[in-house]
Parts: C-alpha cells; sequence; structure tokens
C-alpha cells in the first residue's frame, strides 16, 4: 500500500458523488473539446495552406477590387509559376435560403494550375471549361443540395445583382482534406461580360492566387508584386496564402475570441465545482487526517493526499470526456457540420493539439481544484481534528 | 513475531532519531515520561483558562497508569503533551529521552511516529482500508518494503488475534476487532509509550474487558509504557496506578 492508494481509493468512497463529479468534469471537457475543434476547424484552411501560394488584394480592404490589368503584371513578376484571379460572388439558392456555400467567379485556364489540389473528372472538366454558363461545384455541396451534373441552377446575387443562372458541368473533390469541398465555382467572364459597360465592377477583381516556384522566396517575391504597383492608383498588398486566409478570418476574430473565452470559461467553472467537492469531502474527513497527523504524518503528506484524490477526479473526468468527444465529434457532429457547413468547416475533426490539451487541462483542473483544500488540510491543528464528530 | 516488531530505527528513522537526539535530555532513572512544573493555558478571547497547573509527574519504564477525573478537569489535555501533540505553556516535559517543549512540529510529528502508538475511544481506523492496511499505514512513514512492512503489519495482527480478520474492512469488524486493529496499528511501529484515550468508551462490557486484558498483556509482554484515560472504574483497576486530576491539578 502506498499514500496514493488511500488517496484513489478516498475518491470513490461516495460513489455517487466522485461519479457525478468525474461526469460534470467529462461534460466540461466535451464542450471544451468541442468549441476548441470549433475554433481549429474554422482556421484550419488557413493552417493548412499551401506554402508556394501568394494572395495579392487590395491594400486597403479586400472588399474593395482590383484591375484586371494587374493579372498580367503579376506574372511577370521572377519567381512566378502562374497566377489566378477570382472574385467573391455571394450568390444563394432560392430553393435553399437558409444554406450557406461560398460562390466565387475565377479564371477558368489557370484554376487547376493553381489549385492543384482540386480534383475533377477529366469529362467534367473539359466541359466546365467550354461552358461559359458552367459551374463546378464541391461534391459535400453537391450532394447537400442534391445537385448533379446537368441540372441547371440559378443563383440570387447579392453583391452583383439579379438571377444567374449556371448549368452544373462539373464536382470537385480533393486531395486534401482540408479544402472546402462546398464552393461553387464559375467562369469569372460570364460575370464579367454580364455586366453593363461603365459598370464601376467590370473587369475588376477581387484577388489574385500566385503559384511560386520557391516558397523560401516568398518574402521576396511578396514585396516585388507590391513593388510593381506602388506607383499605380490602387496598390496591392500580397502575403502568404496562410495570411490571407486568416485577414478573412479577421472579421469573425472577435467571435473566434469569445469561443477561447468560453471554452476556458467552462474549465473555470468545473474547477470551482470540483474544488468545492474536493473540500466537502476534505471537511468530512478531518478526523482522519487528525489521526493520520498525530501518528506522525507530516503536514505535506496530508497536502499530497489531496491533491492527488483531486487529480485523479480531474484525470478520470478528462480521459471520460475524451472518450465522449471522439464519437460525438468524430462520427456524429462531425459528419453533419462537414455536409452543412462545409464553407466555414472543411475538416471538423479533434486535433491531436486539442486532444492533449484538453487532458492536460483536466489535470491541472483537478489540481487547482486541490490546491485550497489541500493548503487547508495540511494547516488543520491535530487535536481539533481529533475532537471533531464523524 | 518477536516482541519488537520494529526493533532498530530504519532508514528516515535514523534520520529522525538523530534530530530528536539534538532535544534528548536525561530523565530520572526510571522514568520514562517526566513532568515538572507543567502548566498549559488556553485563552478564550482574552481571558485565560489554566487547564493544568504546576503538574508534576514521573511515570517509570514499563508504567501502565489510569487517568481519571471529572470532564474538564485536563485529562485529554495531559494526555496531549505526553503524546506530543501539543506543547506545554511552561514547565518542563521529558517523554522518552526528548524534551518536547523544544521540539518543532516537525520533530514533534517524527517523534511521535516512532515513539507514540495512538489508541483513540472511537478507533479512527480509515474506512478505505482493510485492517491489514490500517495496520501498515504508519509503516508508511519508514523506509521499508512494501513487503516487509506487509509483514509486520501481519505479525502486529497476529498479536491481537486478528489473523482471521486481516483483510475485513472496518464495517466488516465488530467494535471490539476494530479497537484490536487500532492497538496492532499503535504497535507495529514498536513505540515505547502507548497513550490510549478512553479505548473502552464505545464497547460492550464483553468487549471492554478483552480490550483490556490485551493493553495488560502489551504492557506485560511488550514492556510497553501506557497511558489511559479512562472513566470507567473497572478499566482504571487494571491498571498499576490511577491517578486522579481536579481541576487541572493531580490529587
Amino acid at each position: 500500500m502506498r499514500l496514493s492508494s488511500l488517496s484513489v481509493r478516498n475518491v470513490w468512497r461516495n460513489r455517487l458523488r466522485a461519479l457525478l463529479t468525474v461526469l460534470g468534469i467529462a461534460v466540461a471537457i466535451v464542450a471544451f473539446v468541442l468549441l476548441r475543434t470549433v475554433l481549429s476547424a474554422w482556421t484550419v484552411g488557413a493552417e493548412a495552406s499551401a506554402k508556394d501560394r501568394l494572395g495579392t488584394r487590395n491594400k486597403v480592404t479586400f472588399v474593395v477590387p482590383l484591375p484586371k490589368r494587374y493579372i498580367e503584371t503579376i506574372r511577370q513578376v521572377p519567381g512566378v509559376v502562374d497566377a489566378s484571379y477570382a472574385s467573391w460572388f455571394g450568390g444563394k439558392d432560392p430553393r435553399h435560403e437558409n444554406e450557406f456555400f461560398a460562390s466565387m467567379a475565377v479564371e477558368t485556364k489557370t484554376l487547376f494550375s493553381v489549385f492543384d489540389e482540386l480534383v475533377v473528372p477529366p469529362a467534367d472538366r473539359e466541359r466546365w471549361l467550354n461552358n461559359r454558363k458552367g459551374a463546378l461545384v464541391g461534391d459535400v455541396l453537391a450532394k447537400k443540395l442534391g445537385w448533379k451534373v446537368g441540372d441547371t441552377v440559378t443563383l440570387q446575387g447579392s453583391i452583383y445583382p439579379g438571377d444567374w443562372q449556371f448549368q452544373i458541368e462539373g464536382i470537385y473533390s480533393s486531395t486534401r482534406k482540408v479544402v472546402d469541398r462546398s464552393s461553387f465555382f464559375f467562369h469569372w467572364d460570364y460575370l464579367n461580360d454580364s455586366l453593363p459597360e461603365g459598370s464601376p465592377q467590370r473587369d475588376r477583381i477581387g484577388w489574385v492566387t500566385t503559384r511560386i516556384r520557391d516558397p523560401l522566396q516568398a518574402g521576396a517575391i511578396s514585396q516585388a508584386i507590391d513593388r510593381a504597383f506602388d506607383e499605380q492608383e490602387i496598390q496591392t498588398l500580397t502575403m502568404s496564402e496562410r495570411a490571407m486566409n486568416l485577414s478573412f478570418l479577421g472579421m469573425v476574430s472577435a467571435v473566434l475570441k469569445a469561443i477561447d473565452l468560453v471554452s476556458l470559461v467552462i474549465l473555470f467553472i468545473m474547477m470551482l465545482i470540483l474544488g468545492n467537492t474536493i473540500a466537502m469531502s476534505t471537511r468530512e474527513r478531518t478526523r482522519e487526517f487528525g489521526v493520520m497527523r498525530a501518528i506522525g504524518f507530516l503536514p505535506h503528506h496530508i497536502a499530497l493526499a489531496v491533491l492527488i484524490e483531486a487529480i485523479v477526479i480531474g484525470g478520470l473526468g478528462g480521459g471520460l470526456g475524451l472518450v465522449l468527444s471522439y464519437p460525438l465529434v468524430e462520427r456524429g457532429m462531425g459528419r453533419f457540420i462537414e455536409e452543412n457547413m462545409g464553407s466555414f468547416f472543411p475538416y471538423f475533426r479533434i486535433s491531436e493539439g486539442t486532444a492533449v490539451a484538453a487532458l492536460v487541462l483536466a489535470l491541472l483542473l483537478g489540481l487547482s481544484a486541490g490546491l485550497l483544500p489541500a493548503y487547508r488540510a495540511a494547516r488543520l491543528n491535530v487535536i481539533d481534528s481529533l475532537r471533531r464528530a464523524g | 513475531m518477536n516482541s519488537s516488531p520494529q526493533a532498530s530505527p530504519s532508514g528516515s528513522d535514523r534520520g529522525a532519531a538523530s534530530d530528536i537526539a539534538e532535544h534528548a535530555r536525561p530523565t530520572t532513572a526510571e522514568s520514562i515520561i517526566s513532568l515538572r512544573g507543567v502548566r498549559k493555558t488556553y485563552f478564550r478571547g482574552k481571558e485565560p483558562i489554566h487547564v493544568l497547573q504546576d503538574l508534576d509527574l514521573e511515570v517509570p519504564v514499563g508504567g501502565y497508569e489510569a487517568l481519571m477525573g471529572p470532564s474538564g478537569s485536563g485529562k485529554s489535555t495531559l494526555l496531549n503533551l505526553i503524546a506530543g501533540l501539543d506543547r506545554p505553556s511552561a514547565g518542563s516535559l521529558l517523554v522518552a529521552g526528548a524534551d518536547l517543549g523544544a521540539m518543532s512540529d516537525s520533530q514533534l510529528a517524527r517523534w511521535r511516529a516512532n515513539t507514540i502508538g495512538f489508541i483513540f475511544q472511537a478507533y479512527n481506523l480509515m474506512p478505505v482500508l482493510t485492517a491489514v492496511e490500517n495496520v501498515e499505514l504508519p509503516l508508511l512513514l519508514t523506509k521499508l518494503s512494501a513487503s516487509e512492512r506487509k509483514r509486520r503489519a501481519q505479525t502486529a495482527l497476529r498479536i491481537v488475534g486478528l489473523e482471521d480478520r486481516m483483510h475485513h474492512y472496518p464495517r466488516q469488524l465488530s467494535g471490539g476487532q476494530e479497537q484490536r486493529v487500532a492497538i496492532a496499528r499503535a504497535i507495529v511501529n514498536d513505540p515505547q509509550v502507548l497513550v490510549a484515550d478512553e479505548p473502552t468508551g464505545d464497547l460492550d462490557r464483553q468487549s471492554a474487558d478483552e480490550i483490556l486484558t490485551l493493553l495488560e498483556r502489551m504492557n506485560r509482554e511488550l514492556h510497553k509504557t501506557i497511558i489511559m484515560v479512562t472513566h470507567d472504574p473497572a478499566a482504571a483497576e487494571r491498571a498499576h496506578i490511577t491517578r486522579r486530576l481536579n481541576k487541572g491539578q493531580l490529587i
């Protein structure tokens, strides 16, 4: 027998209380894992960006477009392999008002050389390239909205008002899990040619994605691109694809920070509840601590016994929480979210970092919750403790 | 088991022993407990309460003494002082050669672990531990191996006649059996002094007699010095000497 085995047995002394406490921590850990997965899934696209791609946008804000002619200048910059432009369309299917998906007008001839992770059957690809009104949609989106190759769909534009008709010519998937498979791509030319002469939106592009030869030269090439437009009426800001994706996320950074905070607040509340449980449990055993002190145990032995107990409860709750989280997130909620909210969460899975953080935080939660009760138990007066009834 | 479950100090006990040796003082030739002019005063707010007043007491090695007296007479306070759970407000208190008034809390704790065996009225066993584990508990403070700890705990239980209840939890034992486990726990470290605070207070007559007989054996066969606080005249009769306390003074 060891002192730690006494602590472990004391955990299960009041089985119902221990079980409810462990379950409480497990639920808090599930909530933590879920919220952390929301955070990591939201930023996973940015984090997993290709290192050999740069994004160029308006220096002031990405909401204001760039002149289309800039693409030719960018292609001439040394180190650039190819470049492709796109504009945010912001369309909605009126038959599915509540379904959000990314719809973009893209330069078709360069799309696949810059975004080589997109996988489209050769026949579909050919048809799409040859049909100005053709659309290429992600397989997750197609499945969700019931679209198939050959269908005609109408999108209502928000940035470009009106009804826009497309034929689904291809369904794409991806070689990388983190790529959004819920996007809707169509020909930029179709959009541009449909705009009236003199429209301020005509011959404008939202951003340019550039593929470069050497990722180590990304900084120098970015500067070279921006320098090329220094004297132009609209300056550019070029950054890595990761930084660009993160700048898009900047719009929702407050929400992300709030989620981050809430996930920690949940654990803090659970720490207080666990602290109360441990305090109650140690209070009930005051006389036993008195006996241990009488027969020679030192205050730090008592503190250690209480801390081990608290850490064991934290660890059990953390372990159970993780065991519950995996089927919930990976098999249930994750699949649902990827299918229905793929634009925001293309890959909704628990990362290793989240799992480790959850377990470590559960142990720390136990340790923190046990600190005050352990301190108080260690400071008990031996004689007063022995007099305590019960 | 020989008469001494832990005949010589081991491991940390040796360190503790040398620590405690700093405070060793000569007691009288035959005394293991020596109190001279001991006072104990508590304060209720600013009001002093004199629990023990100028107490002198000599207990010989191997003595078996009962302390009796009305509630509030200072019996338990005196027992706590002798057991090193408390310090006197004034006077000198030597137990087993150690000047308890001069020792720090941690020194006192180590001294108690080596010198004193405690027997409480309410047994005070750990409900989550079996009988043998309860007896083993004080040995966790030593550097004995797990197997040696277990062996000594089993031997102590055999001495109190509970070899067939080693793996029972306290809730599975009668009151008398629980107190016997507590006595085994008290002797497992081979202490020189056993302090018993109303050891038969929660027991029926028959069980009480069995416990008193066991204490007699501890005194006679294992040569333990026993100081027992009791309200029970039958228990006091078993002791060699019965001392009476009243209003903090021996009468």
